[in-house]
């Protein structure tokens, strides 16, 4: 391919991103997806911090055993634990009310909340049973509470498997996945419209006087391509800088590989799909059709997509979406869910990403010849299978 | 120059869709220079022939050759198209479509800026030039397309139906950029319903029909072909009484001669042989003066009609109602043709 060529197809890349940069859909669209971005890094991180600290005030007793109760018991409830000391109950009673305080622990006594939750475990109701193993294991000979001070009341808990990723990690990958599957079905359907309509009003005919159809066809999805791109870049950016900014617990532990893993598979899932929708463009002769044409291509995403939600909160991953993540067609938006849940070794993701490699240059190669064969064809709408069996 | 110079010929053009065939063994050529008329009735396959020709549709078999050579990457680039259904993208702008037209033929965006600006103002689009090609009139959106076609300065010009849609401003404007280019050197094959406009606007015609040509040749040749007929009117003869009634001593018509119609007085006559114009006007000088006498020149349309047999009627084009209203405002068929 000459240089000629490459300049020729990059004046159709051009066309296509001035043509959507102009659109007023593209920017409220890209505006709508920053702003869901910006919200899915800034308000888990205020709700995390509300949630993960919780201040506990301590009245009478000895100061030194009442904040370790009140630590461990933070311990347990997975809550971050400040302890404040009290002179008095009425102190703590207007401090609690005022919500300066989550529970008052009072001396080996009882503990103070402002109001009970209606149902399950508190910080309160933890701080209370500890507070009364506490008082138990009090009464009990020196020799026999040794190791409280030290240890702690409640046993060690030893797990036979490692740790699982943590919920934040998992979420990065949904976010991933979302992301991916949005990119690719928007700018998917946007191929097939914009082929569909350069069929139906006849202007491909102009065009193919000086084009060969593969230019034209490259020129659209370079095009779509590096606005799918600079759109992403934007929202990763604006996902990191606020999730930093703001703190967010998501964005801080959001593995890099991760981010590399949906990065990887977006460029693949792109480079796989965008033919094939272009190809879906050339058999429609009126772009009412482009959807009905897409949505063969749409649903294996869809499934991935749907089925992503049984992975991401559950401790094991089933086989079928294991197979899934290997699968050119799903393998996009299934990898990088696998790889958050800490199911795919590097080595599965090195064989998926080749796997969809070579399955580029075959889809490639059919939907350029799907539509080098149809995009000049008119009348009613084609048949993937009777345009193949069509001479050249 | 070479005498290929500039000559497109298609020989042998032949294609088939299924069982139709489209062009069966399709030949002619257009010589350099001249407005060439492409005709034919609808569905005879010169959109599948000018789309051969640009290279958007494939061959059976044949070759079409320009400057004695097949049309290569380079030649292709010095095409000039407008094809039958318009090609314009609705969203673009007037002045951004024809640049990017003019780039991808090979302009730099320099000389694409200008010749979009020049052919916007010479088609009386440049109060358009920053319309989105959806906002005009069909007849605008029609200028855009020849300005599409013309905006890189093409050698050879292919326009298929480049006068539908057109009012009769927009068809004078139309037939003068032709006739200039084909002055200026440029080949160029269009095709058109409107015979009358054809037989005013060509030098020469292809007339085709079921895929294979069924007449060529200048516009001259071909009215001048066929049965020969002679108009002649004697004064003050107002039903052509002299026809009836020959005088005493003189001969009647000569034999293969015969009276098609008379209107006003004057008579057409077809003739076996041109000869036998003498002896009509030996008859009617013998009846009084005679007033008008002179061979019939043959219409184009009744040219067409000869050549694609009778089974075809008045070519009708599928357009829109406004569409076909400003063609019959433009229609000049004579009252007498267009019932015949």
């Amino acid at each position: 391919m000459s240089a000629r060529w490459w300049a020729m197809t990059w004046l159709v890349a051009r066309r296509e991103i001035n043509d959507r940069a102009r659109a007023k859909s593209f920017w409220i669209t890209s505006a709508l997806l920053l702003v869901a971005v910006a919200a899915g890094a800034i308000v888990p991180g205020l709700l995390a911090g509300r949630q993960s600290t919780a201040r506990i005030g301590i009245v009478g007793g000895p100061a030194a055993a009442l904040s370790r109760t009140a630590r461990e018991a933070g311990q347990i409830s997975g809550t971050s634990v400040t302890v404040v000391a009290l002179p008095s109950v009425a102190a703590a009673q207007a401090a609690l009310r005022s919500g300066k305080l989550a529970a008052a622990l009072v001396g080996d006594s009882e503990v103070l909340v402002n109001r009970q939750p209606v149902t399950g475990s508190s910080i309160g109701t933890t701080l209370a049973q500890i507070g009364g193993l506490q008082k138990i294991y009090a009464q009990l000979p020196p020799a026999a509470a040794t190791g409280i001070a030290t240890h702690g009341i409640a046993l060690p808990v030893r797990s036979l498997s490692p740790p699982t990723k943590n919920l934040a990690t998992r979420i990065t990958g949904l976010t991933a996945a979302i992301l991916i599957y949005v990119i690719i079905l928007t700018y998917g359907i946007r191929i097939t419209i914009g082929v569909g309509e350069e069929k139906a009003t006849r202007v491909v005919e102009v065009l193919l006087t000086t084009l060969r159809p593969v230019q034209l066809l490259a020129g659209k999805v370079i095009g779509m391509g590096l606005l799918a791109l600079g759109q992403i870049a934007a929202v990763v950016t604006v996902y990191l800088v606020l999730g930093h900014a703001v703190g967010s617990p998501e964005v801080r532990s959001a593995a890099t590989n991760i981010v590399l893993v949906g990065g990887l598979w977006i460029v693949l899932g792109y480079a796989f799909y965008c033919t094939a929708y272009a190809a879906a463009g050339s058999l429609i002769t009126r772009t009412a059709d482009a959807y009905n044409a897409a949505l063969p291509l749409q649903l294996p995403l869809i499934l991935a997509y749907v089925l992503t939600y049984t992975v991401i909160y559950a401790s094991t991953v089933n086989p079928f979406f294991h197979v899934l993540a290997f699968i050119p067609f799903t393998a996009p938006v299934a990898m990088p869910v696998l790889v958050a849940v800490g199911a795919a070794p590097a080595w599965q993701v090195a064989v998926s990403a080749l796997i969809t490699v070579a399955s580029t240059v075959w889809m490639a190669r059919l939907a350029g010849t799907i539509y080098g064969r149809a995009i000049l064809r008119t009348g009613s709408r084609l048949k993937v299978r009777q345009v193949l069996r069509s001479p050249a | 120059m070479s005498i290929d110079d500039g000559q497109l010929e298609l020989i042998e053009l032949r294609r088939q869709f299924g069982d139709t065939v489209a062009l069966d063994g399709l030949s002619f050529t257009v010589p350099r220079g001249q407005v060439f008329g492409f005709l034919g009735p609808n569905g005879a396959g010169k959109t599948t022939a000018m789309r051969a020709i640009v290279g958007v549709a494939a061959l059976d078999s044949g070759s079409v050759r320009w400057n004695g050579e097949p049309i290569g990457e380079d030649a292709r680039r010095r095409i000039g198209y407008m094809p039958e259904e318009r090609g314009l993208y609705p969203s673009m702008r007037v002045s951004e479509q024809l640049e990017y037209l003019a780039r991808l033929h090979g302009l730099t965006p320099a000389r694409a800026q200008a010749a979009a600006r020049y052919w916007s103002d010479r088609l009386g689009l440049v109060d358009r030039s920053q319309e989105k090609i959806e906002a005009l009139s069909l007849g605008n959106q029609q200028r855009v397309q020849l300005a599409a076609a013309l905006v890189h300065e093409p050698d050879l010009l292919v326009l298929d139906e480049p006068f539908s849609s057109l009012d009769p401003v927009g068809v004078d404007a139309m037939s003068a950029v032709l006739t200039e280019r084909a002055a200026a050197g440029v080949t160029m094959l269009f095709s058109s319903h409107q015979l009358d406009l054809v037989e005013h606007l060509c030098t020469a015609v292809a007339i085709i029909d079921h895929g294979a040509l069924v007449a060529h040749g200048t516009v001259d040749e071909l009215a001048s072909g066929g049965t020969l007929r002679v108009a002649v009117k004697v004064a003050g003869d107002e039903q052509a009484g002299w026809l009836a009634g020959p005088a005493p001593g003189a001969g009647g018509l000569p034999a293969g001669a015969a009276v098609e119609h008379v209107a006003g007085g004057t008579a057409t006559i077809s003739l076996a042989r041109r000869e036998d114009a003498q002896a009509i006007l030996d008859l009617a000088l013998l009846a009084g003066p005679v007033e008008q006498f002179g061979f019939v020149r043959r219409r184009l349309s009744e040219v067409f009609r000869d050549a694609v047999g009778p089974s075809v009627q008045e070519p009708v084009q599928a357009q829109t109602p406004a569409a076909t209203a400003a063609a019959a405002a433009r229609e000049a068929y004579p009252a007498t043709e267009a019932s015949r």
